[in-house]
């Protein structure tokens, strides 16, 4: 049990899906976020598309989803 | 051995360094400036101080020795093992913290449970990073050691004398902005030696071929995915376990080093904003610890210590000049992860021991000189302690190991404490103290629990999940915290709506 002995018939092939698909639910969760909420900090006049921490964060995760689908 | 150009050019970045860092003097005039910067700095600058903190002699000489034995999984570490967790701590607990006025991590849980748990947690994490420093100094001297032949305990003196001035003087204010000059040095330094290694190896492609056709023990070495049932220490049920969902959590939220920059942003957009930035130059550092290890498979084959393949790379691959150049990266990475762990063991121990055990209620000078003398004194327990090191086969393995014994069950608390307003304070002590122990004991019988060559991954999951199910029971069993004793303390989804109120 201590070695995840229950999961050796798990392929490396699928569980490379299950990283992939923790990025993608990991994006989903951050597009859940109010913009609000991002934001907060900035003066409601300063706030622009590039200071969107929504973005920033998408961005990350596809940089990282692109190596492991690659390795 | 260096060159006169070598030589120039080390010294001048060992001199800028010091000049830098005593720059930063002058805007220390109380504790909140030496232990938070006056929460003034900017997202770019605490990001990029994350990042070279957290990347030292421990990942140059130890990852790139990794990444010789097993190949490019060890970058799970930067990788899974960075991004998610500090998109977490970007959007959850670090506003918490910010909003909150803290000063540790300890302080935290203090508030949530109870003053043992904060001193527990504080003390251990002090130990930790006595014994980080130790190895620290220690990888230094063994690549001082390789590449110029400089007596050990000098290089670890020199390296001392140096970030404990600026340190001492400057506060964190000085320990974030020399990190700045640092990472870039070491993002030049770091990135010639991939791209002339790559050179030198005949292309990407090449590199792929030859390392494919050395042994079937080579044949894995290009999979970032290991099966479980490698000998390796990274099968993928540890990097998810114990790594994505324990261990990485628990280092991006539950750090005092890393966290401590963030409170020390201008506001909450530059404190959330900094973990972002900070996760995208994450993925950097693999290209620069890991593949000299990887091309060493080439250049180097046959070497017994894997830790000896970035020293004899950098001795091979790089012409004078450029060797000067990454022996500053060096000891750029280095200086940033022991300034950190001076700057925030000061903080932990005058915040979490002094102010509340020793003297309370002294005036703000006072505490402001227990953090400059607190940093002195545990330089010197670094220096004293780092012939440890030496006992461990992996530099890289034995700081994941020491690491592992409560990392699990510190996040168990944490992740509880903020989610879960049934949590009590006798729930979090007893999660604490018996999944340190679960962890020891895991550790210390590996042998009869674990298949894998070093099970630290597996450990810090194992104890995390004792932790979180003892934290759940002991909690139901004991008398809940009322809701004014816990307010700005736990989650609440007004947070995301109602952002000036918790």
């Amino acid at each position: 049990m201590f070695n995840f002995d229950w999961l050796s018939g798990v392929s490396q092939e699928t569980a490379k899906m299950i990283f992939l698909g923790l990025y993608a639910l990991i994006g989903f969760l951050v597009l859940l976020i109010p913009t609000e909420y991002v934001y907060e900090g900035i003066a409601k006049e300063d706030r622009y598309w590039w200071n969107n921490l929504k973005l920033w964060s998408i961005a990350v995760l596809t940089i990282l989803g692109s190596i492991y689908y690659n390795f | 051995m260096l060159a006169g150009i070598d030589y120039f050019i080390v010294i001048a970045y060992i001199v800028g360094m010091l000049l830098l860092g005593l720059y930063f003097k002058k805007f220390v005039n109380n504790s909140e400036d030496y232990f938070l910067g006056g929460k003034s700095l900017p997202f770019w600058a605490i990001g990029m101080s994350i990042v070279v903190s957290d990347i030292g002699a421990l990942d140059f000489v130890g990852v790139s020795g990794q990444a010789y034995r097993y190949g490019i999984s060890v970058g799970n570490f930067d990788w899974v093992g960075s991004v998610p967790a500090m998109l977490l701590a970007a959007f959850i607990f670090i506003p918490y913290f910010w909003r909150g006025g803290m000063y540790t991590i300890p302080e935290y849980l203090g508030r949530r449970y109870n003053q043992k748990v904060r001193t527990i947690a504080s003390v251990t994490w002090i130990l930790f990073f006595a014994l980080d420093l130790g190895v620290l100094f220690w990888a230094s001297a063994v690549l001082l050691n390789v590449l110029m032949g400089w007596p050990i305990w000098i290089s670890i003196l020199s390296t001392a004398g140096v970030v404990g001035l600026y340190t001492y003087f400057g506060g964190i204010t000085a320990v974030i902005m020399t990190d700045v000059v640092q990472m870039v040095i070491m993002f030049i330094g770091g990135f010639a030696l991939v791209f002339l290694s790559l050179y030198e190896v005949g292309g990407w492609d090449n590199l792929v071929e030859k390392v494919g056709t050395m042994g079937p023990e080579y044949r894995s070495h290009f999979d970032i995915i290991q099966p479980s049932d490698t000998t390796s220490p990274f099968p993928w049920t540890g990097i998810l376990f114990g790594l994505t969902f324990v261990m990485a959590n628990a280092y991006m939220i539950g750090n005092q080093a890393i966290v401590q920059r963030c409170l020390t942003a201008k506001n909450e957009w530059h404190a959330k904003a900094s973990m972002i930035f900070g996760s995208a130059l994450k993925m950097f550092i693999p290209i620069l610890v890991l593949f000299p290890g990887l091309m060493a498979v080439v250049v180097h084959p046959g070497l017994e210590d894997g830790d000896q393949a970035l020293p004899m790379m950098i001795k091979s691959i790089l012409p004078p000049g450029l060797i000067g150049l990454m022996f500053a990266a060096f000891f750029a990475g280095l200086m940033s992860s022991v300034d950190s762990l001076l700057n925030s063991t000061a903080t932990l121990f005058t915040k979490d021991i002094y102010e509340p055990f020793i003297k309370k209620g002294a005036d703000d000078k006072h505490y402001l000189k227990v953090g400059q003398i607190t940093t002195l004194v545990l330089l010197l327990i670094g220096v004293a302690t780092s012939p440890i090191s030496s006992d461990f086969p992996g530099i890289y393995v034995a700081i994941q190991t020491f690491m592992s014994y409560f990392q699990g069950p510190i996040f168990a608390i944490l992740l509880l404490g903020i989610f879960w307003k049934r949590t009590t304070e006798w729930g979090g002590l007893s999660a604490l103290v018996i999944g340190i122990g679960f962890a020891i004991y895991l550790n210390v019988f590996k042998e009869q629990f674990f298949t894998i060559e070093d099970p630290f991954l597996y450990i810090s999951w194992w104890s995390f999940l004792l932790g979180f199910i003892i934290n759940i029971v002991v909690s139901l069993l004991t008398k809940k915290h009322s809701e004014e004793q816990l307010k700005g303390l736990v989650f609440s989804s007004k947070i995301l709506v109602k952002n000036k109120k918790l």
